[in-house]
């Protein structure tokens, strides 16, 4: 009895050690421990800033290697990790998870998730990252389930089937967990899905609500899809959306309609794809709505991450979403009502002549997909993509990855579902290969270059470039010191003044930079990582390879 | 019949995951290789490939199918893997057809890169290797046998170029460079010529083959002024052949096709 008295206490006392590591409360006030990256975006707001000054102007261009992270994988490494008391936890490509002391670079437990033979995601086996509530991790898998694993162990507590991967459907966003509830959906774009917002109970994985991103028959938006049109429209989910607690909404980009490239399979507006939908955390109803690009013919997914920046609009301070779109048009919409504010081009596009004062955009005449193919800017991957942005309150801008003059030629045709197949209804051929690549560049610049480009938010004019030779997938970090961090597709990951654009520090990691920097502290020492090919790279001041325990 | 039959059953047990068990002194042939088949993986092609690979399978996200080798291996059991399977560490991921839509793609790929080739020519290859040779070209091009190496590898010329392509690559050069061969040209700021092969480039420096043979990088903070020729330092053939000749020397370049001569090997 004595025995089972002191087990049971034992219990109480670990249970009370090992729960509660990151309670939502944490999570609200992510901006206020800069000593960690609790979320995919840095806080709820998703800004990508942090109140780290360590590093300056000054001393950045003294930054030396900590320590690597090599993947097992070949896959490309697009997760952007957590960091929670001297643990980061990140994905490795297809579905593994490891942790890892942030001091030493070494792993505290791996865990590998069992995948099946064979998935059907269109782009790759790529994972973005996690959430983390309590002391619960949460993954989203390729064949589309969704895991609760304790973070201190690695040890899984609960699988729950999201949808059917064999149909075409996979998760590779990072997941969002907001008050008890761990929010995702699925990717499949280019697999003919019927995408959904869905938010499950952290302690069970019972879902609790879900939100169609494709209108079913008796909600609203059902309307804007011919026939059945909407069963395989797509509205994929991807990348990580944001919360705002004051309003207790969650604000989410959706994916393309499907079939990509051939609009007439699926006449009308096809909501709710290419969108922002805000929506109640609690129950999963639409509060508003926002279209980027309806009845989109070029691809162009508005994935992008839901910047939350409170600025001043005309004169007042206002609650605004700021939006680079993959449509090449830079946007502020009021983040309470969803009111278009503005919208802008940021790089050359020819696919609309622009947006009319309802903030609905007109598009241009001769730039539809054709049997023979179209040319229209910006090209199939877009003006941006699903490369985190960022938004400094220290500077006032907005800073996103650009591809600036960059085309694609658009083909259409018919083409039959098939679950779990391809369903684009044409194709894009654009001047390079726009996924992944050997490590040579060589066409010529007039078929386009990448640029890190800072906006001033309130107009949407550029304030300045930093141009690079090659287009970039990198993500964007600003810190209270004014840096901003960011990579390329050439392999550098470099330092700019935030408030000029110019270089400050630059080292080159020996491949594709397609994941989005993060820092916090060791032991009250900044450090900065990113992943880059198949490792993540950490780095700090002082000398290379000094480690912290 | 029952050829066709036997082959339909070994594919059954590729449908079964016995690929991987396969003795590989067996090869494994395509059972669906007949027109109909071919128009209908052109068809399982556009719908399933084409927005990487392109509509006419000559590259867009992906690379070109039209190369005439394959980078993952050139037999059929190859592509039929990678089409199966997918590829590691890219975006190729594995598709999901039945067998026989696997087989129909294959013939499709095959079909492509025939056509993409040199038909058949009118000279007469023998006297056109002899031209080829008394010309000087092996000094600056492989072609099969070992020869220079300041201009494209020819070994594979024959499957990946038209002879209206072979004619006007002879007769003028610079109509059409890939970028491999584009050159740059600069001085630096202390006065030095630069000149060589451009073999890469980033945002900083390029990679290049210098005049002088030598493999160097340039930053370009270092250059006073550069530019990158798109232009052929071959000389062109208009002129200094006869028509015979170059009829001859075209019909020469369209039969490499690799050194086994079977379309697409390696």
């Amino acid at each position: 009895m004595k025995r089972l008295a002191l087990t049971a206490a034992l219990t109480a006392i670990m249970a009370g050690l090992l729960s509660a590591q990151v309670p939502f409360d944490r999570l609200l006030r992510a901006v206020d421990e800069p000593q960690n990256w609790l979320t995919y975006n840095g806080s709820l707001q998703s800004t990508h800033y942090s109140r780290l000054n360590q590093i300056t102007s000054e001393n950045v261009a003294n930054l030396s290697l900590k320590w690597v992270w090599q993947a097992q994988s070949l896959e490309k490494f697009e997760a952007t990790p957590l960091v929670v008391d001297g643990v980061m936890y990140v994905t490795e490509p297809p579905n593994t998870v490891a942790a890892i002391d942030t001091g030493t670079g070494r792993p505290y437990w791996i865990y590998q998730y069992p995948m099946p033979e064979t998935t059907y995601v269109c782009c790759g086996n790529v994972n973005r990252g996690l959430a983390i509530l309590g002391n619960t991790l949460f993954l989203g898998t390729l064949d589309a389930h969704l895991l609760a694993l304790d973070a201190t162990t690695g040890r899984k507590k609960w699988d729950t089937k999201v949808a059917e991967y064999t149909h075409g459907y996979g998760i590779t966003v990072a997941p969002l967990a907001v008050k008890d509830k761990v929010i995702v959906g699925p990717a499949g774009g280019e697999r003919g899905i019927a995408g959904f917002l869905a938010a499950y109970d952290a302690q069970t994985g019972r879902e609790v609500w879900r939100f169609n991103t494709t209108a079913h028959p008796g909600e609203p938006g059902n309307e804007t899809w011919a026939g059945d049109s909407w069963k395989t429209g797509g509205g994929s989910v991807w990348v990580t959306g944001s919360y705002d607690a004051d309003l207790n909404l969650v604000y989410w980009g959706t994916g393309n309609p499907g079939p990509d490239w051939n609009p007439a399979l699926r006449k009308g507006a096809n909501l709710y794809t290419d969108s922002v939908v805000a929506l109640d955390a609690d129950t999963g109803k639409l509060k508003w709505h926002y279209q980027f690009t309806p009845n989109d013919e070029w691809d162009f997914d508005s994935v992008q991450v839901p910047v939350l920046a409170d600025i001043t609009w005309k004169g007042q301070p206002r609650k605004v979403i700021l939006w680079g779109n993959r449509n090449g048009f830079f946007y502020a919409l009021d983040r309470t009502s969803g009111e278009f504010l503005l919208g802008k081009p940021f790089v050359k596009q020819t696919w609309s002549s622009g947006i009319d004062e309802a903030g609905k955009p007109i598009k241009a005449p001769g730039k539809s997909p054709s049997v023979a193919g179209t040319d229209a800017y910006p090209g199939v991957q877009g003006g941006t993509n699903w490369y985190s942005p960022s938004f400094s309150p220290g500077t006032g801008l907005f800073y996103l990855t650009a591809w600036e003059d960059y085309h694609t030629t658009y083909f259409q045709w018919d083409q039959n579902y098939e679950p779990g197949k391809s369903f684009t209804g044409g194709a894009a051929r654009a001047p390079f290969q726009s996924l992944k690549r050997d490590p040579f560049i060589k066409w010529g610049p007039e078929w386009g270059y990448g640029v890190v480009r800072a906006l001033n938010p309130a107009t949407g004019e550029k304030v300045w470039d930093y141009k690079m030779r090659d287009v970039s997938d990198a993500g964007i970090l600003t810190t209270a010191s004014d840096l901003l961090f960011s990579g390329n597709r050439e392999g550098y990951f470099f330092a700019l003044d935030a408030k000029t654009g110019k270089e400050l520090w630059k080292c080159y990691l020996g491949s594709q930079v397609a994941s989005a920097p993060i820092t916090y502290t060791v032991d009250g020492v900044q450090y900065v990582s990113i992943a880059a090919g198949h490792s993540l790279f950490t780095f700090g001041l002082g000398r290379t390879g000094e480690l912290r325990h | 019949m029952n050829r066709r039959v036997a082959r339909i059953a070994l594919l059954c047990c590729f449908g079964t995951g016995w690929l991987g068990a396969q003795d590989h002194t067996n090869v494994i042939r395509n059972p669906f290789d007949t027109p109909e088949d071919v128009a209908a993986g052109q068809r399982s092609f556009r719908s399933q490939c084409a927005a990487c690979h392109g509509p006419d399978a000559s590259g867009a996200a992906g690379p070109s199918l039209t190369t005439g080798s394959f980078r993952h291996g050139n037999s059929d059991e190859a592509l039929y893997t990678v089409i199966t399977k997918g590829v590691e560490g890219t975006p190729m991921v594995a598709f999901k057809l039945d067998g026989r839509e696997v087989w129909q793609l294959i013939s499709f790929l095959r079909s492509a890169n025939v056509a993409k080739g040199a038909g058949q020519a009118p000279g007469n290859p023998g006297r056109g290797a002899q031209i080829f040779n008394d010309s000087g070209c092996a000094q600056c091009h492989t072609a099969g046998k070992p020869g220079g190496f300041a201009g494209p590898d020819l070994t594979y010329i024959g499957s990946r170029r038209s002879l209206i392509q072979l004619e006007t690559a002879l007769l003028d050069p610079s109509a059409e460079v890939d970028p491999d061969y584009w050159s740059l040209r600069g001085r630096t700021k202390t006065g030095q010529t630069i000149t060589g092969t451009r073999m890469n480039e980033d945002t900083d420096s390029f990679q290049i083959l210098d005049s002088s043979g030598r493999l160097r990088s340039v930053w370009k903070a270092d250059l006073a002024t550069y530019e990158i020729l798109r232009t052929s330092p071959m000389p062109s053939f208009k002129g200094k052949l006869k028509p015979s000749e170059l009829e001859d020397l075209v019909a020469y370049l369209a039969t490499l096709r690799g050194p086994s001569g079977r379309e697409g090997q390696q």
